[in-house]
């Protein structure tokens, strides 16, 4: 009797080891195309991971507390001293997070851009969105937008909206930004290229601004 | 003649010096039941010592007969009951189970078990409970609602099969054990203390049910602490002591060499002869207009006699008084424990 | 299998009509409303705040159920001797094994499902758009619940309620760390490289079964993301209880 009820013991401790291998072996084939490569980027920030780790697959609803917190951090030093001071390293909690929450690097780009005048500080909070979203064509337009207001640069502003006027699902306007900020630029021919583009956009008043700008430009 | 010669032609020739058997003999079937030099080890969980439950336990159940299991707490009763069902395994020795081992799921499909303080998921109803019993012995859906039905009446428990069981007394729910084993229809049953908590009445019903089980053929293993009811019941008992059967064989045959004293019925005695017989340390004494002389041994009761009809005494009636199950019980513990048994 | 399913549905009664499992549907509910409360707070983020929260809260509040009702399900069965009348009915210990986890999964799935149900209904109604994509975060999490209940299940098979939540607890967040763990492992010595190696392939890996991320931004869970964690999810849960039932077979009911 003792020897049979060891024999079925073994084979059911065989057994489990069997499928448990299997299991390993089957998230360790998911995990390369599956889990993406958020990991690696995330050894560039190590104040952000360990708030991470803590999250324990609750990274979202966590990004989304921190983001209630940073809305509230906000509104208290408008309505007293108007100072920021912490608004990126609470930004940056929000983005370590979830990567994904454009909205923390655009408010806090333009926070720290327009109203603590750092624009340096809020370019690097947008430039770290678009690392991690570089097919946010909402992304590369803000950024463009801060190059364009706040440092005066047409072709750094130029380069971001063009960007943006190439990602997926972008907004109409930015063709028209990134063509202007071209043409300001003195970057005639990504100019006329993207005003050609607009007239394709089936916007009529869009189509008479770019036929009024090709004609300025002598390519039409 | 020529039917041998017949016979011969048929048998080949290597058989030819050999009588030919005219009967076979008949296979004794398998006993329900048999434990054979059952030993059950456990190891105290604080102090690892090895104790002893169960020490060589060998016992064979028949078809159709009540087994009772005797003995003081502590006796190994319920761990031989336990081995008996597969919750735990013997540590050495052999159980078998119409020759099935009692681990296998198939050896306990005809059996029905009656726990001790029996305790049963309480957030369900007498008839749910019975329901997932019957789905664990594979009875079909309707089968199993008629046989709840229809042991629950004969329970007694007819008017309150949908209450849930936490609200049930320990005597209902002792009626609700008994449905429970016997919902099956099965061939052997076990029973642990099956008259715990059950007023009088419950317990004439169940040892009715117990009878007309016994009739049927069903094969049952009782242990109880009530043993003069284990004496009406049972056809055999085992006397258990210290994880060892003391005694084994039948209620009539344990009882018959016990006989206690003599009682002698006289129509009537003088003070003065009632008086003689006490001081010769015999006991004598009046019930009603009759009276009742008890001596202690057969050379006694000779003397006694003798006295009685020399005197001219008319003696009524002569009648062994055999001890009790409970009486013989004790005095075989007591037996054990001087070591002459 | 009929065996199993009665005591699987013999749980599942048992559990559900449990008053924590309404305290847990409650406090769901009241969680939803609540992030509706904190939408306006949220600068136009508060469809995602509410989805986020509901997902994270009914997720939460699921595995709650399953470590601690789970925990004390074989126990109780053991204390109360209810066991005992099961056992002796010819139902090998590995269906009653099974029928117990089903019991409590099913009681699980049934408290998350609920609750992505109200979450669907919430949204549609606050935000007029339904966010149908949260249904395959919702498929991945039932997955990763059928994993912690084996997880439950495997511990109570050999010890006490208080001990199988503390080890259900810990295998849990230690699967979130795996990776970790093994990164870390890799440049201590080799015995505590095979330790660690052991430990790996033990512990549940729960990162591939977090989708919210995903699915909180508009995104939906791909097939072949759904076929590895399903894939993993029940082989993970086959090993453990082919293991617990090893375990409960040979355990005596003293």
């Amino acid at each position: 009797m003792t020897r049979s009820l060891d024999r079925g013991t073994l084979v059911g401790i065989a057994l489990a080891a069997l499928f448990l291998a299997c299991s390993g072996w089957v998230h360790h084939a998911a995990g390369s195309k599956v889990r993406g490569v958020r990991e690696e980027e995330l050894l560039y920030y190590p104040s952000g991971v360990l708030v991470r780790r803590a999250a324990l697959g609750y990274e979202t609803a966590a990004a989304d507390l921190a983001w209630l917190r940073s809305v509230q951090y906000y509104g208290e030093h408008r309505l007293t001293d108007q100072k920021f001071d912490r608004i990126d390293h609470v930004m940056r909690i929000v983005a370590e997070l979830d990567p994904q929450f454009l909205e923390a690097y655009v408010f806090g780009g333009f926070v720290l851009a327009q109203e603590m005048r750092q624009p340096e500080r809020g370019l690097e909070l947008l430039e770290l969105g678009l690392r991690a979203n570089p097919t946010s064509w909402r992304l590369a337009f803000e950024t463009g937008f801060l190059h364009y207001v706040c440092r005066h640069d047409d072709r750094s502003a130029g380069r971001y909206f063009t960007w943006a006027s190439r990602m997926p699902d972008h907004a109409d306007y930015t063709e028209r930004f990134a063509a202007f900020a071209n043409q300001k630029a003195g970057n005639t021919g990504m100019a006329i290229l993207l005003w050609k583009h607009t007239l394709l956009t089936g916007n009529a008043y869009m189509q008479e601004v770019a036929r009024k700008e090709l004609r300025r430009l002598g390519a039409m | 003649m020529s039917q041998e010669r017949d016979e011969s032609r048929r048998r080949p020739s290597w058989m030819a010096g050999i009588k030919p058997r005219h009967a076979l003999a008949e296979v004794d079937p398998l006993p329900l039941l048999k434990l054979d030099a059952v030993v059950k080890t456990y190891r105290d969980p604080m102090t690892l010592k090895p104790f002893t439950a169960v020490d060589g336990v060998s016992l064979t159940l028949e078809r159709g007969e009540i087994f009772g299991l005797l003995g003081p707490n502590g006796a190994g009763k319920t761990s031989t009951i336990k081995m008996i069902l597969g919750l735990t395994r013997p540590s050495r020795g052999t159980i078998l189970i119409e020759g099935r081992d009692p681990w296998d799921p198939d050896a306990r499909r005809k059996l029905g078990y009656l726990p001790e303080n029996p305790c049963f998921y309480d957030h369900l109803s007498a008839v749910e409970y019975l329901d997932l019993v019957g789905s664990l012995f594979g009875i079909r859906a309707e089968t199993r609602r008629a046989r709840s039905q229809a042991l629950l009446q004969r329970l007694g428990l007819g008017a309150h099969a949908r209450k849930p069981l936490r609200k049930f007394s320990k005597g209902m729910t002792q009626r609700v054990g008994v449905a429970q084993a016997l919902l099956n229809e099965p061939n052997f049953l076990v029973l642990d203390e099956p008259m715990s908590g059950l007023d009088p009445i419950g317990r004439s019903e169940v040892k009715q049910i117990l009878r007309e089980e016994r009739e049927r053929g069903t094969t049952i293993l009782m242990s109880s602490h009530v043993l003069a009811e284990t004496e009406s019941l049972c056809d055999r008992v085992a006397i258990l002591h210290g994880g060892r059967v003391l005694e084994v064989g039948s209620v009539k045959g344990l009882l018959s060499s016990g006989v206690v004293e003599w009682e002698i019925g006289l129509e009537s005695l003088t003070p003065d002869r009632a008086l003689a017989l006490r001081a010769q340390g015999h006991r004598a004494d009046s019930v009603g207009t009759r009276w009742v002389v008890r001596v202690g041994s057969e050379s006694a009761l000779q003397s006694v006699l003798g006295e009685l009809v020399r005197a001219g005494i008319k003696i009524g009636s002569v009648e062994p008084r055999r001890e009790s199950l409970e009486e013989h019980f004790v005095r075989a513990l007591g037996a054990r424990r001087e070591g002459s048994l | 299998m009929t065996r199993t399913l009665a005591i699987a549905q013999n749980t599942l009664r048992e559990v559900a009509r449990e008053r924590v499992v309404l305290v847990l549907a409650l406090f769901g509910l009241m969680l939803l409303m609540g992030s509706q409360v904190l939408s306006p707070l949220a600068l136009g983020e508060g469809r995602k705040v509410v989805i986020d929260f509901g997902l994270a809260g009914s997720s939460f509040l699921a595995t709650i159920l399953c470590v601690f009702l789970g925990s004390s399900l074989l126990h109780k069965e053991l204390e109360r001797r209810t066991v005992y009348a099961v056992l002796a009915k010819p139902i090998r210990r590995e269906e009653f094994l099974l029928g117990k986890f089903l019991g409590l999964w099913v009681t699980a799935a049934m408290l998350l499902g609920g609750m992505a149900v109200i979450l669907l209904a919430v949204v549609t109604v606050a935000y007029h758009d339904t966010p149908w994509q949260i249904l395959g975060a919702v498929g991945l999490n039932l997955v990763e619940l059928g994993i912690v209940t084996a997880v439950v299940v495997f511990f109570s098979s050999f010890t006490t309620p208080a001990l199988t939540a503390f080890f259900a607890v810990a295998a849990t967040v230690a699967g979130h760390f795996a990776e970790d763990l093994r990164y870390f492992a890799s440049q201590g010595t080799p015995g505590i490289r095979a330790m660690v190696e052991a430990a790996y392939w033990m512990l549940p890996h729960l990162d591939l079964f977090n989708a919210r991320g995903l699915v909180v931004h508009g995104a939906s869970v791909g097939v072949e993301r759904l076929l590895y964690a399903f894939s993993y999810g029940l082989l993970y849960v086959i090993g453990m209880l082919i293991l617990a039932g090893t375990i409960f077979r040979r355990r005596e009911f003293r």
